[in-house]
């Protein structure tokens, strides 16, 4: 196998835009927060960073694409980066090193914990956040990503189609947020006082790092810089867009006002969504995307706050519903013509395919819920999940780390 | 033109035609609650 210099050159810097998915999500999340909670709500994406690049090398990589062990869980036979040289891997990525394709994936292993976060915002204590992430990592994202992504994981054997993560970061995340906000409980006040997002600037500024970041999410999986490459990104662009668009519009409708957060956080539905989809699909297939995740998203936090759920920054509507609906339009829009190594879904004459991406989201959303529980309550028997009720209320910021974000 | 075309003309003119029909102008208006210090003092720029 030849490395080819264009694909490699576009592997790494698609590394780099995916590694600055997580600080961006930190400012996103860290905008929506109150200002006691802003430095610990950003220090949970920038710890995460640190902690799974060491986890990955270590174990994490090894779990999730080493040699495959009953169609469920990658060998430890790549652990410390064994045997994960410079020659290219004919399974992952044959015309690049077998590093950049590891270091690739390593940025989506980090995003994904740093999602969750969102959910247990302003009340998590950072110790059991630190073990909670670790083991979350090990134990859910890491046998999620071998079934689909991993050289024999069943998903992949069945057939499910997952260009970049819609099961793998984005269910997963999604629903693990929701199983932690209902562990944890709900801050104080909740319900009773008013939570405003303390800087919305942050937030905006969040999202367009986010979006900027997700074209080498979504374009870099095709680990070529070619046609398809090409074809992910614009239609990650057009999905993004009309999503925010549609979110816009659902809530200017419902609240009589154009929420500017309100299109940010459209925005963000409509990466999500369309990350499953990306390689797959057309870009009239990416409007459709793009316009259901504006108004499934928006349905879903109207039902959180309907049954009084404190996922504290709807980790669970965006990622967990965005992500759904994004693999299960996968089944209804991809086309052989965008992708012929692929398969093409219902409205090209598929109609089995919707079935293995529900089989996809099942076990994603089955695992994951499980899982995060079970990790939830091991954790908990060593050290106490939330923070004191005095520690809650003097803000996290201090609370945690002892530093004010701002000098004012 | 295939179902996704047509699905995808749908989605669109439902957002851009809803636009027509929105309200123009907020329903509640807000009033600020703090005034910066920029407001009650002129802060000098010169040297």
């Amino acid at each position: 196998m030849k490395i080819d210099s264009g694909d490699t050159a576009w592997v790494l810097a698609s590394a780099a835009l995916v590694m600055l998915m997580t600080p961006a999500l930190g400012f996103f999340y860290g905008g929506l927060v109150r200002r006691k909670n802003v430095l610990s709500t950003i220090m949970h994406s920038f710890f995460i960073l640190c902690l799974i690049s060491v986890q990955w090398v270590l174990w994490g990589y090894s779990l999730a694409f080493g040699p495959d062990k009953f169609h469920l869980i990658g060998g430890l036979e790549w652990v410390g980066l064994n045997n994960v040289g410079f020659t290219p891997n004919a399974d992952y990525a044959p015309t690049i090193p077998h590093q950049a394709y590891m270091v690739f994936q390593m940025m989506f292993a980090v995003i994904t914990p740093a999602l969750i976060s969102g959910a247990f915002a302003e009340r998590q204590r950072f110790k059991a956040f630190v073990i909670f992430s670790l083991l979350w990592a090990t134990f859910v994202y890491d046998p999620i990503a071998h079934w689909v992504w991993g050289a024999g994981g069943w998903l992949h054997n069945l057939g499910a189609l997952d260009f970049a993560g819609g099961t793998v970061v984005h269910i997963s995340s999604g629903v693990s947020a929701l199983v932690a906000a209902l562990v944890l409980g709900r801050r104080l006040g909740f319900g009773k006082e008013k939570v405003e997002p303390h800087d919305a600037t942050m937030t905006v500024l969040g999202a367009c790092l986010l979006w900027f970041g997700w074209f080498g999410f979504n374009a870099g999986s095709a680990v070529a810089a070619g046609s398809l490459a090409t074809s992910a990104f614009v239609v990650t662009n057009t999905a993004t867009a009309m999503a925010a668009l549609t979110w816009m519009t659902v809530s200017w409708w419902h609240k009589r006002q154009p929420s500017v957060l309100g299109a940010a956080a459209g925005a963000v539905a409509g990466l999500v969504a369309i990350t499953p989809a990306s390689g797959f699909v057309n870009v009239m297939g990416a409007i459709v995307i793009g316009f259901g995740a504006g108004v499934f998203c928006y349905m879903a936090i109207q039902l959180r706050e309907r049954i009084h759920v404190d996922d504290a920054l709807d980790v669970w509507a965006v990622h967990g519903i965005g992500g759904t609906w994004g693999a299960l339009a996968t089944g209804l829009f991809a086309t052989v013509a965008i992708n012929s190594t692929a398969a093409n879904g219902l409205f090209y004459g598929n109609p089995k395919q919707v079935l293995y991406q529900l089989a996809a989201i099942g076990a994603s959303w089955a695992w994951a819920a499980i899982g995060t529980f079970v990790i939830l309550k091991i954790v908990n028997l060593f050290v106490p999940l939330r923070v004191q009720e005095d520690e809650e209320v003097l803000g996290l910021d201090i609370s945690q780390h002892g530093e004010p974000a701002y000098a004012l | 033109m295939d179902a996704t075309t047509v699905l995808a003309i749908i989605c669109s003119a439902i957002v851009f035609a809803g636009w027509v029909v929105l309200p123009h102008s907020a329903t509640t208006i807000v009033k600020a609650s703090v005034v910066s210090e920029e407001e009650r003092t002129p802060v000098s720029v010169s040297a």
